[in-house]
């Protein structure tokens, strides 16, 4: 659990936090997300105390962050930021095994571990462990990068827009892994972003920043339902925002068991969200789809009235 | 397809064409009867009827042809033309050599003319472009010397006695040694003690601003010394030293010789060595410092371990720039007495001799050309994640 009470930072004359109050649940994943400069990332770096702040308290299950030597601190956090941060003098192993070695792990013990999270992350060991940084690809790098911070299976893990220079399509990919990982693994994760998409895919709770201060912080449908203001409604995409509530939403939560009528002829897997299933309506110009399963087995059956009438649970 | 359209390599047949032209018109060889007396030129065509020269002409100029439609069996050929000329060369000195001087001579100097040391230069060029056109590793292209190396060393030891440059060797060959230990012994003691005293004052920058502004303008202003006068200002307080502190003067300290050399010498090493240090240690990612720092390395670790290792190729490019100057300066240093090969190019230029200033020139390239090589090639081996 992490916990600010009114925390302040100032940079010289200019006050780049402005007493923040948050509460980070423990195995929640909240997402911080803001335009640039609006304090996020100072915010992240507190946390781990790679920036100290003037005023207020950072608590780490009840404990101040400045009751701890700052180094034992950072190595029971993992640490992902954008750029991937990899030594790129060392291998993709020894990248990995970095926290354990720091902790003085037994090399057995850490080469087990290094291979058990290569393994997790989707890198065969025996292709990548003797790579160098410089011969991975942005989404492999990141990758790395991210079982680097899970290396020493740390509680908290904080991540500094991770996937901020993907492309779109890897961008999307390693979201999909980070949600899968985070739903087995339960870390509390602090994740700082400014695509808001991502935010409202992967996050518990999303807290909006804006010149330093909290706007507005609750669940992705609460911020959707109810904007505090402006500016956070235009951040959620202003007429978008249908959308991406829908977005939100699964068919299979939501769609009607085969009725008697004929099978509708258009198809839409049960997992796919309610924005899909209204685009493919749009798309072929129908009201009614057949909802089918992983085999392409109809299982139920979507209709537009439905549809709309879909409220998030 | 690609390959026939290629257009021509002008770099690889001007060069050819050049080196034709010097070879066939400027005098190749000189021969004195002896030391004192000048030498009487003559160009390659005018030795042994010419037909040598000539035939090794032929080739040459088949480069050039090569060259205008430039594919790699074509520049593969080049580059064993132009090796076969390279380890002809010394060859052809050497035939020469026995043609004019005749036995009636034993005082007979030859002395190696324009169109030689243009052709040996001009074919290195062509030989550089080469390997670059072929893409060959830095490795492969030192083998490509070695028919070179061999022809001479043939040469050196067989036929050249007397080749004037060689005279001169004999003359003081436990000079010439000792020389080549005083310099060597000059610039590894310049370079070693700049990297340390580079190495902590690059420490103390980091950490204060002060030291930084006032140490990068000291360094800068003595680098704007001419080294002649930075010797003549040394000369004052060094030999006052010498004469108070008897331990110093028990080293030889004194105004001339090697310690104003060696001060001399430290002195401008330091502003290379101290700005590839510095930028060095500064450049690296900024990233991977806030990585190391976030995953919760002590403050000597992350200097150790990250900002060390990825600094080193660039502070080793600062110890080979400054190697390589202080290689060439030590050469002044032999003007306030601290020995060196300098000492036989003033020694020739004193009594005209050009060939003893060669007995010291060439060594002193051959050396910078060597350490340039070989820390090149270690700072290569170093980069990250080097081993590809």
């Amino acid at each position: 659990m992490i916990e600010l009470f009114d925390v302040t930072k100032r940079f010289g004359d200019e006050t780049a936090v402005d007493g923040i109050s948050l509460r980070v649940e423990k195995g929640e994943l909240c997402a911080l997300v803001g335009t640039s400069g609006c304090g996020k990332s100072t915010t992240l770096r507190m946390i781990n105390r790679l920036i100290e702040h003037d005023g207020g308290e950072i608590h780490l299950d009840g404990q101040p962050v400045r009751s701890f030597d700052e180094v034992a601190l950072r190595r029971r956090i993992g640490y992902v930021i954008q750029s991937t941060g990899l030594f790129p003098h060392w291998t993709v192993a020894r990248n990995i095994g970095l926290v354990p070695r720091l902790l003085k792990w037994p090399k057995g013990k850490v080469r087990d571990r290094v291979e058990e999270l290569m393994q997790l992350l989707g890198l065969p060991v025996a292709e990548f462990a003797d790579k160098y940084p410089r011969q991975l690809s942005g989404g492999q790098a990141q990758r790395v990068g991210v079982a680097r911070a899970l290396a020493a299976d740390p509680d908290i893990l904080l991540m500094d827009e991770p996937f901020g220079a993907l492309d779109p399509i890897t961008r999307a990919t390693l979201q999909d892994e980070l949600r899968v990982l985070q739903a087995r693994l339960h870390k509390t994760v602090v994740f700082v972003t400014h695509d808001m998409d991502e935010a409202l895919a992967l996050a518990d709770r999303l807290v909006v920043m804006h010149q330093g201060r909290i706007v507005q912080q609750g669940s992705p449908v609460e911020l959707l339902r109810e904007p505090a203001n402006p500016f956070v409604e235009s951040l959620l995409g202003g007429m978008d925002r249908g959308l991406k509530e829908a977005a939100l939403i699964q068919v299979s939560e939501h769609m009607l068991p085969l009725g008697p009528r004929l099978l509708a002829s258009e198809r839409i897997p049960y997992g796919a969200s309610l924005s899909q299933a209204l685009s493919v309506m749009l798309w072929h110009r129908v009201d009614r789809l057949t909802v089918v399963d992983e085999e392409d087995i109809p299982i139920g059956e979507l209709s537009l009235r439905r549809l709309l009438g879909a409220k998030v649970p | 397809m690609g390959e026939t359209r290629q257009s021509p390599n002008w770099v690889l047949s001007s060069l050819m064409l050049a080196a034709t032209a010097a070879w066939l018109t400027l005098d190749a060889v000189s021969v004195a009867p002896n030391r004192i007396v000048p030498g009487t030129p003559y160009a390659a065509l005018e030795v042994v009827g010419g037909w040598p020269a000539l035939l090794m002409a032929v080739p040459m100029l088949a480069v050039v042809v090569l060259a205008w439609r430039p594919n790699r069996k074509g520049l593969t050929l080049s580059l064993g033309v132009v090796m076969a000329l390279l380890a002809l060369l010394p060859l052809w000195l050497a035939a020469a050599t026995a043609v004019l001087v005749t036995p009636d001579m034993p005082q007979a100097r030859v002395g190696i003319g324009s169109a030689l040391w243009l052709l040996l230069f001009l074919l290195l060029l062509v030989l550089i472009e080469l390997r670059t056109r072929l893409g060959m590793s830095r490795a492969l292209g030192w083998l490509l010397l070695v028919p070179m190396l061999l022809g001479w060393w043939l040469a050196l030891s067989l036929w050249l006695e007397p080749l004037a440059l060689l005279r001169e060797y004999h003359a003081r060959s436990d000079q010439f040694a000792s020389a080549v230990q005083q310099h060597l012994a000059l610039v590894g003691a310049a370079v070693g003690a700049s990297l340390v005293v580079a190495s902590l004052l690059v420490l103390a920058m980091r950490r204060h601003t002060g030291v930084r502004r006032v140490g990068f303008g000291v360094l800068n202003f003595l680098q704007t010394i001419p080294s002649l006068a930075l010797f003549g200002l040394l000369l004052a307080p060094l030999a006052w030293l010498g004469a108070r502190v008897d331990w110093l003067a028990a080293l030889g300290v004194s105004g001339i010789g090697w310690a104003p050399a060696f001060l001399a010498l430290l002195g401008y090493s330091l502003l290379p060595m101290v700005r590839n240090i510095f930028v060095a240690l500064e450049e690296v990612d900024p990233a991977v410092i806030e990585s190391a720092r976030g995953m919760g390395m002590a403050r000597r670790q992350v200097f150790l371990q990250v900002r060390l290792p990825l600094a080193l190729p660039v502070v080793l490019e600062g110890v080979r720039i400054t190697t390589v100057q202080a290689i060439g300066l030590t050469a002044v240093a032999a003007l306030i007495g601290a020995g060196g090969l300098g000492t036989f190019i003033f020694q020739g230029l004193g009594q005209a001799a050009m060939d003893m200033v060669l007995l010291g020139a060439l060594p002193i390239i051959g050396l910078a050309l060597v350490a340039d090589a070989l820390i090149g090639a270690l700072s290569e081996r170093l980069r990250p994640g080097g081993a590809a």
